[in-house]
């Protein structure tokens, strides 16, 4: 096969009209779900399974000086000696124990294993194993972690992980040309992405003496080599399926994963049997890695006329007791700490910090819900001090083609004005602001407001690690073409696009393409599932692997048609040729097997590195931009302080809409995430301790709180990168509902709010302040 | 303690212990893997079963307190070839994202369907309520209402 051919085909499908892609497709997993299957991990388990569960810490921050199993009646008491590997859980940083050592760091960390007959008798002997501590002083935030005589959460580590700069111009100098500079702090609170699917995973001794593993997860080979190593096996000992994933929102491609992975093989392998290990719900909302509370303040200055100047951010981070990915989440935040706007003077300080509250890590949008809510804020800010409204000071200075980011990066495309005009002009933006002025002025008990908030996200990982991925496909004798990645399914609907982006190339309909499942015995590593890159970048793979099989195919219809490879289109479930006629896929694949050619590709696509300067920050951290703008309309309760959020206007530019049915779900979802984050969800610690880690107090939107309707705009405006000039979608509605409904909430009451989430007391209480 | 019920369509004798819950009694007797279980406390609803043609948690009911009940799950809603109108509502709108919450959320719907096929929006958000959507669908789920309103 020449890749000559594969290249040519590439020119002719970017080409042409698109067959598939940019129609409304159902998700090829949806019937699945309607019917109920058993799709999920906990449904194969089936006849008799030992149960695993954890010992975990009552102290957030203590030595253990001793533990006594013999009141316990577990068939098996495993603690860290038990480990025939490496006791390291961490998912990128070993700083983690999988079983705690000598000292426990936060509430609920890991100290023993019990495996018990049934998961009753697991927890009960897990409350029977007893733990000695002796106490040590707790860190309860990043400000008291920084003080000089603060106490080290991990000895061998400074409690700040990580110092993010980025120093563009000269900031002094800005402020100094500024007419108008003001200074704010804004702080975010705790939150977990909270996956209705509790942390599970199932384990079984193989054929081979090998273990395989079933579980709930977004990352396939991030479970797979860090259980690998705890175990302390070779490769091929080890197998890892990825179950239907009952959401995923970050939690899932962390830490916890593995510990309920490692948990259910560590059994298996003591004891030869099948393990199931799970969490309870308060255990999940105890020890997922959640949002990264921050602390920013902004300080900005402006020209009269609304030029901003110059800006400056110090943004501390609290990623709890071990680093998780939080010092990549405060990379991300700090980059984004402008928000969309050209700053020609930047100062930025990121501070990624250890504490002894519980684990900060991924949660889908990655810092960046924080950065905006905190730039977006200011930005409100300062067009009040300058007399101007939230659009103009917008218009001003959002990203333009031919504008520069905080870190010098040229913007080359006007996704964000596109946003911004079809937000503004759907919502009847300034119409709204001057009928909720005079309602305003009539209602006392009830305020209405709107506010818009702007984003830009960089797309895929950029910095925060290899961006590759891999997709094997294979066609069946009968023409069923398989697609099968380790990047994986927990609900945004991104392997359905690599099914389209596979029919549109093949020329077949979606009906033909079938997904399997995420295995680590039959694909390789296709990188991580996260930072919203399976679309974007699986799709380039898929596409690649599609490519590679139809190639495969022309040289066999070629010769049946008498003409070249090249000259061939694939569509409609044929392989035509205008004035040769046509064979019809299967009779093209049936040719192929006769001929003994081998209808097997896998896909692969690695985006360009990116470059910046880790002294500056300046350079181009990722390789293109997702843009987009929320309008938020509100009412506020004066008196109550309970805020409804009435409407959604969301425009975003997804480069290349692959599937709309899709992005208009994924629009609405993550909107009404994002209000759950603005208006309600908050894990509370005191003192170390979660106060609140049930669903009756960690309060999460349901269907009376969604607004009544969410307008979702889809902009189409091309990246570089991604597959078809697709842009990253899956986190990004999340991003901006806090920062647009404050500014709602501002506009209804004149005042700011500047700390999440907008509950009715602090709502009251700031009003009463006022 | 010895119970009968019926569980979708089929009539049952079981022994179950007296604090054994229905959802278990569904998922681990019945193999009913449609039933989820998300808290055990009530709080999300995965675990929502038709009893006696009325949504319940069946986290929060004792095995033996359906005895010479009607129990309802999604297993009964329809099949491949002939699913239910919301089921294919369901597929049409997009309103499976993980699709955890899905069985629950087609039953709360089914109910009204059944008894109040010509349901206003404000029922289908209240009632709707009692089920858990981390995905955000319920507007999805509002609207697969609206495909088979009347009907």
């Amino acid at each position: 096969m020449s890749e000559e051919i594969v290249e040519r085909f590439r020119q002719i499908i970017e080409a042409r009209e698109f067959l598939v892609v940019g129609k409304k497709v159902a998700r090829v997993d949806a019937l699945d779900a309607v019917l109920g299957r058993p799709i999920y991990t906990g449904d194969f388990v089936t006849g008799k399974t030992l149960f695993v569960k954890a010992v975990r810490s009552k102290l957030p921050h203590a030595y253990i000086r001793g533990i006594d199993t013999s009141k316990s009646k577990a068939v098996k008491i495993l603690t860290h000696r038990d480990i025939p590997g490496v006791n390291d859980a961490g998912s990128l940083i070993p700083d983690r124990p999988l079983l705690a050592v000598n000292k426990v760091r936060h509430i609920g960390e890991a100290v023993a294993l019990v495996v018990a007959e049934s998961m009753q008798e697991a927890e009960d002997a897990a409350e029977d194993v007893e733990i000695w501590y002796d106490p040590l002083p707790v860190v309860k935030s990043p400000r008291e972690a920084m003080s000089p005589n603060a106490p080290r959460i991990q000895e061998d580590r400074d409690n700040v992980v990580t110092h993010f700069k980025i120093r563009k111009g000269d900031v002094e100098k800005g402020f100094r040309e500024s007419d108008v500079v003001i200074e704010r702090t804004y702080k975010t609170q705790f939150i977990t992405g909270l996956p209705l699917e509790i942390e599970i995973a199932y384990s079984y001794p193989d054929r081979d003496g090998g273990i395989t593993c079933i579980s709930s997860m977004q990352n396939l080979y991030d479970v797979y080599n860090k259980v690998l190593k705890i175990l302390g096996l070779p490769a091929e000992k080890l197998r890892v399926v990825q179950a239907a994933t009952g959401g995923g929102f970050g939690p899932k491609s962390d830490e916890t994963p593995i510990d309920v992975a490692a948990y259910a093989c560590l059994a298996t392998h003591h004891t030869g049997k099948p393990a199931l290990a799970a969490f309870t719900r308060s255990e999940a909302i105890t020890v997922q890695c959640k949002r990264h509370p921050f602390e920013i303040t902004n300080t900005v200055g402006a020209s009269k006329d609304g030029r901003v100047l110059a800006w400056k951010s110090t943004l501390l981070e609290d990623t709890g007791a071990y680093i998780s990915k939080g010092h990549l989440v405060i990379g991300r935040a700090t980059f984004h700490c402008t928000g969309p706007y050209e700053v020609p003077n930047v100062w930025a300080d990121g501070y990624c910090v250890l504490t002894n509250n519980t684990m900060a890590g991924s949660t889908r949008g990655f810092g960046a819900p924080q950065a905006h809510f905190a730039a977006e804020s200011i930005m409100n800010e300062l067009a009040d001090e300058l007399g101007m409204s939230p659009l103009e000071i917008r218009e001003i200075n959002m990203l333009k083609p031919g504008r520069y980011t905080a870190t010098s990066q040229r913007i080359e495309d006007d996704g964000l004005l596109r946003c911004y005009r079809k937000a503004v002009e759907a919502s009847s933006f300034e119409r709204k602001l001057v009928e909720y002025g005079e309602y305003n002025r009539l209602s006392k008990t009830v305020k209405k407001g709107i506010g818009i908030a702007l984003l830009y996200h960089g797309n895929t990982l950029g910095p925060e690690g290899d961006d590759f991925a891999t997709v094997l496909t294979y066609v069946d004798r009968d023409g069923t073409v398989h697609v099968q990645t380790g990047l994986t399914e927990y609900g945004t609907g991104a392997l359905t696009s690599l099914v389209i982006v596979t029919a549109e190339t093949l020329g077949i309909p979606t009906s033909r393409v079938r997904l399997e499942r995420p295995d680590t015995a039959a694909i390789p590593n296709s990188g991580p599932t996260v930072a919203s890159r399976t679309t974007v970048i699986g799709g380039r793979a898929a596409l690649d692997a599609a490519l590679k099989i139809r190639a495969l195919v022309a040289s066999v219809a070629s010769k049946a048609l008498g003409v070249g490879p090249e000259e061939l289109e694939f569509r409609d479930g044929r392989i035509l040729h205008p004035s040769r006629g046509h064979v019809t896929w299967e009779e093209a694949v049936q040719q192929c097997f006769e001929q003994g050619v081998e209808l097997k590709a896998i896909g692969h696509y690695m985006a360009p590195p990116t470059k910046w300067d880790p002294e500056t920050g300046q350079g181009s951290p990722y390789n293109q931009y997702t843009y987009g703008a929320l309008v938020a309309e509100v009412s506020v309760d004066v008196e109550t302080g309970f805020i409804r959020v009435e409407r959604l206007t969301a425009a975003y530019d997804v480069g290349r809409a692959i599937n709309p049915l899709g992005l208009e779900t994924v629009f609405q979802g993550g909107s009404i995430m994002g209000l759950g984050y603005a208006l309600t969800e908050e894990i509370i610690h005191e003192n170390g301790y979660v106060v609140n880690p049930d669903l009756h107090s960690f309060i999460i939107p349901t269907s009376t709180d969604s607004p009544l309707e969410i307008k979702s705009i889809i902009v189409e405006v091309p990246g570089p990168v991604g597959v078809f000039g697709a842009k990253a979608m899956g986190e990004i509605p999340v991003v901006l509902p806090a920062a647009a409904i404050a500014g709602a909430v501002a506009n209804a009451t004149g005042t700011y709010i500047r700390e999440l989430p907008l509950k009715p007391e602090r709502v009251l209480k700031t009003l009463k302040i006022k | 303690m010895q119970m009968r019920f019926r569980v979708n369509g089929v009539d049952y004798s079981l022994e179950v212990e007296p604090n054994e819950r229905l959802c278990d009694v569904l998922r681990n007797r019945l193999g009913l893997m449609s039933v989820k279980t998300g808290c055990g406390v009530g709080d999300c609803g995965l675990c929502t079963v038709l009893l006696d043609g009325k949504p319940a948690p069946s986290c929060l009911v004792l095995a033996y307190r359906a005895s010479d009940k009607e129990i309802t799950t999604v297993e009964a809603l329809g099949t491949e070839k002939n699913l239910h109108p919301l089921q294919k509502a369901f597929i049409d709108v997009g309103a499976v994202q993980c699709g955890y919450c899905i069985p629950a959320a087609l039953l709360v719907l089914k109910h009204i369907h059944d008894t109040n096929p010509a349901a206003r929006r404000e029922d289908v958000r209240r009632a709707l309520r009692g089920i858990l959507c981390r995905c955000g669908s319920y507007l999805r789920f509002e609207e697969a209402f609206e495909l088979v309103r009347g009907k």
